[in-house]
C-alpha cells in the first residue's frame, strides 16, 4: 500500500463521556504499560505490553494485566488512561456483556485517546477475562489481558450458589491456568503494525514461547508456583480456573487427577461433566474443581496445537500436590 | 492448459444476486407434505480481487454462467422433498457436487452437465461442496449450505430442539493464494498452508472509513446473509460451516450462543458459551443467538450494535495486516 507500518488507518481516537453514568461500587483505574520485560527460561527478554494500575505517575503495567474480582450485582467502573498522542487503546471485558458503548471494541466503536470510563454489572458469576481490543490481533498477542472473576454474593471459595435442590459448590484452593503462546518475532512491531495493510505477517502466529499464567511454562518454572500451582490436603477442593489466553487451540490434561467442569464462559452447565482432560479454543474458559483422593504429584499438562495442523508447538507444564 | 476467459469480477459484480437471492431464504413456511425442489449450479471460476489488490483464483457453484458465486447460494428444503439439482460444470475440469449423507453427483466432466435427485431426510445442516481434487476444490470456492427443515416446522432445527425466529448460515473459509494458484494451473498445492484471507460467507470486514465499508455487497458487516438483524426475543438458528483448513473460535459479543450441535451430532446439553470452536476442514457448529437483552448493561439497554468474530485473532486480518479485514459481522439489537 506504499504505507509505512507506523502509519495507522482506521482507528478512532476519542474518549467520550461515559452514557448512564452513576456512582460505582468498584472502580479500577488502569493506564498503559508498553515496556514490560518478561525473561523466559533461556535467559531471553521479551517485550510485553500490558495493563497496570494507573495511580497517576508511571505506569508499572504486569503480564499477564492485574486481576479484576467482584461479586455478581457489583456496579463497576474500568477507568482507562491512555497517553494518546503515542497510541490508542480500549478494554473489551470479554464474556461480559454490556451496553456497545463499555463493550470496548475498537475501530468500529472509538479507540480511546484519553480517559474513558466503562461501566457494567455483572450478573454471572464466573471466570472471564479482559483484553485491548484495538488491533486486538497484536494487541492481546502482546500481553494486554487480564483475569475477571465474578463471585457469587458468597464471594471468593463459592463457585456456585446453592439453588433449590442443589448444594453450593465450594473450594478450599484456587489455581489460575491462563495458557498462552508468544511469537517473539511480533514484539517488536509498532502498535498500530498493518492497520494501513503493510504486510507484517500478523496472519501467521509462529510461536517460539509458551507460558502460564505469564510464567515461562516449558520448564520447570511454573511448578510449586502458586497460584498457578496448588497444593491442596485430601479432603480439600482445588478449583482451577482455566484460560485459553492464546490464538492456537489447546489441550490440557490433568495428569491422573479427574476435575469436575461445573462452569464455562461464566455459565453454569445444565449438568457438570467429569474429565480427565479437555480441549479448548482462543478465550474459552472452563472452572474445574478437584477433589483429590490420593496423595502425590500431579503434572498439569498442556500442549499448543497449530490451528491448522493440530501438530503440537510447545507444551506447558504446572503441578498439583496432594498431601495427607 | 487452455483455459476459457476467466471471469474477472469486482466483489460487487458477483455477490448482487446472491445476497437478493440468500435475503429471502431466512424464513420458510412449514409444510405438511413434501415439495418437489429444483436447483441449478453453475461450476465457474474467475479471479476476486482482494483488498490488497491481489487478484486470487476461485471457483465456485454460481446461479449463472456468467457469475462467480461464493459460497454457493444456500438453500433450505424440508424433510420429505424431492431435491432435484442441475450442475452445469463449465470449466474443462472434472468436479463433483457432494451432500455427506444425502448426494454424491460422482464424478462431472469438464464441459458436461448433470442432473441429480435425492429425497431429502435427517433434518440438520449441511454443506455442499466438491469432494474432487480434496480439500483443494472445495478450499477455492466450491461450496455452500443447505438446511433441511425438520417435517411440517419452521423454527426447530431438529424435532424438538429449542426454538427459532430467524435463521442464517455462516461460512467461513480460509485463503491461501499460493495454493489457489496451484489448483488453477493444474498443481497439487506442495507448500505448507498460510491463509492470507479469510472470509465470512465470501467476504472481508470493512471497518468504518475503508473502501467499501457498509457495501453490503463488499463488507461482511454489512452483507444480509451474515449481520444478524433482531429485535429482544428474535432467536436466530445459525447453521456454522467451516469450508477453511484453520480451527476456529466463534465469539458472540452481547449474548452468549446456545450450543445445539457439533459435526451433525446433537449435543447432550446445551451449553450457553461465547466461544464455540470450529473444527477445521469441514466443521459444523449449530448455535441459536437469543437477542436477550444484554445481561451486564448499566442502565440496561435493548438496542446495539455488536461483533460477531472468530477469536483466533489471525483470521481478522487480509494480506498480513489490515485488522479487521477478516471472517466477522455485525449484531444489530434494533
Amino acid at each position: 500500500m506504499g504505507m509505512s507500518s507506523s502509519s495507522t488507518c482506521y482507528v478512532y481516537p476519542a474518549s467520550p463521556a461515559t452514557p448512564g453514568i452513576v456512582v460505582a461500587d468498584v472502580t479500577y483505574n488502569l493506564g498503559i504499560d508498553m515496556q514490560i520485560p518478561l525473561t523466559m527460561d533461556n535467559g531471553t527478554v521479551i517485550n510485553m505490553w500490558g495493563f497496570g494500575n494507573d495511580t497517576g505517575g508511571m505506569v508499572n503495567g504486569t503480564f499477564p494485566s492485574p486481576p479484576m474480582r467482584i461479586n455478581a450485582g457489583t456496579i463497576v467502573h474500568t477507568v482507562l488512561n491512555v497517553q494518546g498522542m503515542m497510541w490508542n487503546h480500549t478494554i473489551h471485558h470479554h464474556g461480559i456483556e454490556p451496553a456497545d458503548h463499555a463493550d470496548g471494541v475498537g475501530h468500529i466503536t472509538w479507540d480511546v485517546d484519553g480517559i474513558y470510563t466503562y461501566q457494567w454489572r455483572p450478573v454471572h458469576p464466573g471466570t472471564y477475562f479482559y483484553h485491548c481490543h484495538t488491533n486486538t490481533v497484536l494487541h492481546a498477542e502482546m500481553g494486554m489481558y487480564g483475569a475477571i472473576i465474578v463471585d457469587p454474593p458468597e464471594g471468593p471459595g463459592t463457585l456456585i450458589s446453592a439453588n433449590g435442590v442443589n448444594p453450593a459448590v465450594t473450594y478450599d484452593v484456587e489455581a489460575f491456568w491462563v495458557v498462552d503462546e508468544i511469537d517473539s518475532s511480533w514484539h517488536t512491531l509498532p502498535w498500530n503494525a498493518g492497520t494501513c495493510g503493510t504486510d507484517v505477517g500478523l496472519n501467521n502466529l509462529n510461536p517460539d514461547y509458551f507460558v502460564i499464567t505469564g510464567v515461562d511454562g516449558t520448564g520447570t518454572s511454573a511448578m510449586n508456583l502458586a497460584p498457578i500451582s496448588a497444593t491442596v490436603r485430601l479432603g480439600q477442593k482445588l478449583l482451577a480456573r482455566y484460560i485459553c489466553a492464546g490464538y492456537h487451540p489447546q489441550h490440557i490434561d490433568f495428569g491422573g487427577l479427574i476435575g469436575t467442569v461445573y462452569s464455562s464462559d461464566g455459565r453454569n452447565l445444565p449438568n457438570p461433566i467429569q474429565v480427565t482432560s479437555l480441549d479448548a479454543v482462543s478465550a474459552e474458559r472452563y472452572d474445574v474443581i478437584f477433589a483429590p483422593t490420593q496423595i502425590g504429584e500431579y503434572i498439569i499438562t498442556c500442549k499448543i496445537k497449530d490451528w491448522i495442523t493440530q501438530e503440537v508447538l510447545g507444551t506447558i507444564r504446572t503441578n498439583v500436590i496432594v498431601t495427607a | 492448459m487452455e483455459r476459457r476467459n476467466f471471469l474477472q469480477l469486482t466483489m460487487s459484480s458477483i455477490f448482487a444476486r446472491a445476497t437478493v437471492g440468500a435475503f429471502g431464504l431466512t424464513t420458510l413456511a412449514p409444510r405438511a407434505y413434501a415439495a418437489v425442489i429444483d436447483k441449478t449450479f453453475y461450476i465457474t471460476e474467475g479471479f476476486i480481487t482482494q483488498i490488497t489488490g491481489e487478484n486470487v483464483y476461485f471457483m465456485g457453484y454460481s446461479s449463472s454462467s456468467l457469475e462467480l458465486n461464493i459460497p454457493g447460494e444456500s438453500f433450505i428444503v424440508q424433510e420429505g422433498d424431492t431435491v432435484n439439482i442441475t450442475i452445469v460444470n463449465t470449466l474443462q475440469t472434472s468436479h463433483s457436487f457432494v451432500i455427506d449423507g444425502q448426494v454424491d453427483s460422482g464424478v462431472i466432466a469438464g464441459g458436461t452437465t448433470k442432473n441429480i435427485s435425492f429425497i431429502a431426510t435427517n433434518s440438520g445442516s449441511y454443506m455442499y461442496y466438491d469432494k474432487l481434487n480434496s480439500p483443494y476444490n472445495r478450499l477455492c470456492g466450491l461450496h455452500g449450505g443447505m438446511a433441511i427443515m425438520p417435517r411440517n416446522s419452521a423454527n426447530e432445527l431438529y424435532p424438538g430442539s429449542p426454538t427459532f425466529v430467524l435463521q442464517k448460515f455462516w461460512i467461513f473459509n480460509d485463503i491461501d493464494p499460493i495454493w489457489n494458484s496451484m489448483v488453477q494451473n493444474g498443481l497439487t498445492p506442495t507448500t505448507p498452508f498460510i491463509p492470507r484471507y479469510f472470509t465470512l460467507n465470501g467476504l472481508g470486514g470493512r471497518p468504518p472509513g475503508a473502501p467499501g465499508n457498509a457495501d453490503p455487497t463488499l463488507d461482511n458487516m454489512h452483507d444480509p446473509r451474515s449481520a444478524l438483524h433482531g429485535h429482544i426475543g428474535d432467536r436466530t438458528l445459525i447453521r456454522v460451516m467451516n469450508a477453511g483448513m484453520a480451527q476456529q473460535a466463534v465469539h458472540t459479543h452481547a449474548n452468549h450462543m446456545e450450543w445445539l450441535s457439533k459435526n451433525g451430532q446433537i449435543r447432550p446439553d446445551i451449553w450457553k458459551k461465547d466461544i464455540i470452536p470450529l473444527d477445521g476442514n469441514g466443521g459444523q457448529i449449530d448455535v441459536i443467538y437469543p437477542f436477550e437483552t444484554p445481561p451486564d448493561a448499566w442502565p440496561p439497554v435493548t438496542t446495539g450494535v455488536y461483533p460477531m468474530h472468530l477469536h483466533t485473532e489471525m483470521s481478522q486480518t487480509a494480506g498480513g495486516g489490515f485488522y479487521l479485514f477478516g471472517s466477522m459481522t455485525d449484531i444489530y439489537f434494533e
